[in-house]
């Protein structure tokens, strides 16, 4: 399958979840079954934790320190700020930083 | 005249609603453009997930794991996975569109994410006229679709030319760990964001590149778990 069609079938069906209440609602008014919603609320956070892990993984798959050292902070910084552009705004400049220094 | 004033007046309120999410959202899109610029995939392709998709999340895991030379299958289906919150912003928004016609309520759904959401529910709340809440949602749609597109358009025209000794691939998985971060707020989140981790790092053995399909998918069965058993 090509890209653009990878791209094509996750648009569909994002629309798909779109629009699927608004189908279903018209004939039901009991809601979503409580296990797809709890499902859905740690969707984002479980989804963004994977996908971050396995970047930081390849990126130093040839035993670079530097991608781990920068979320690392990263995550420092958004926990004392409480804020996610911390995590830009802090990781990069060490990702620069740790990168000049170490061979 | 008078009601053709306010009816544009509800549209700009909307685009105007709109504006403080477009601090945080404007950047993640340039991200996500400069991403697909540096990512193995051709451009067009990573520019498409922002019509088509319009969901940086899920554009954010789609890019990624077909940079990274993943299944197909496991592409849709961890990026799908992301957008299942979306079942619950339809549901959320179906009592405020039932008069809408078909047509109309097909086109406002293509729109449907985190910040539509929130301010088009609002908007909703505060009126009790919904045609003012459908025109809100409308300028605010209308102005963060402009936005996205247009961010991710100048991010991918711009990442392309930009060094690659700024460590630029670093950027989404910086991004991705600063959101992960405040939305951790429970046992159940730590649990399952930890559980995903975990299943990451194994994940990279996984054949096919399901890994990390395994890890979101092992992650949300331990918060669905965990929470059930919560007192």
């Amino acid at each position: 399958m090509t890209p653009y069609l990878v791209v094509l079938a996750v648009g569909l069906g994002s629309y798909a979840f779109r629009v699927s209440m608004l189908v279903v609602a018209a004939r039901s008014t009991s809601g979503l079954p409580p296990v797809v919603e709890r499902a859905a609320r740690h969707a984002v956070p479980v989804s963004f934790a994977a996908l971050a892990t396995s970047a930081v993984a390849d990126s130093g798959g040839n035993g670079s320190l530097v991608p781990l050292l920068a979320v690392g902070a990263a995550v420092v910084a958004v926990r004392r700020t409480g804020s996610p552009h911390a995590a830009l705004l802090v990781g990069l400049p060490v990702v620069w930083l740790v990168s000049a220094v170490l061979p | 005249m008078l009601a053709l004033d306010r009816r544009d007046g509800d549209v700009t309120r909307g685009a105007r609603a709109m504006a403080p999410w477009l601090v945080g959202v404007v950047p993640f899109g340039l991200v996500i453009g400069i991403t697909a610029a540096h990512a193995d995939i051709p451009a067009a392709a990573g520019w498409l997930t922002g019509p088509l998709i319009f969901a940086g999340s899920a554009q954010v895991a789609t890019i990624q794991l077909l940079a990274g030379g993943g299944a197909a299958i496991a592409v849709v289906a961890a990026a799908l996975a992301i957008n299942l919150r979306l079942v619950l912003y339809s549901a959320t928004m179906a009592p405020h569109w039932r008069s809408l016609p078909r047509r109309t309520q097909a086109l406002a759904a293509y729109t449907l994410v985190d910040p539509t959401l929130a301010v088009g529910v609002r908007a909703y709340d505060s009126s009790a006229d919904p045609a003012v809440g459908h025109r809100h949602y409308l300028g605010a749609a209308v102005t963060l679709w402009l936005a996205w597109v247009a961010a991710i358009t100048v991010g991918l025209t711009v990442g392309s030319a930009l060094p690659r000794a700024l460590h630029l691939e670093l950027v989404i998985p910086l991004f991705l760990a600063g959101e992960v971060v405040p939305r951790v707020t429970n046992r159940a989140s730590a649990r399952a964001v930890t559980v995903a981790i975990a299943l990451a790092i194994v994940g990279r053995w996984v054949p096919l590149h399901l890994g990390t399909f395994v890890a979101i998918a092992g992650g949300i069965a331990v918060a669905v778990v965990t929470e059930r058993e919560a007192p």
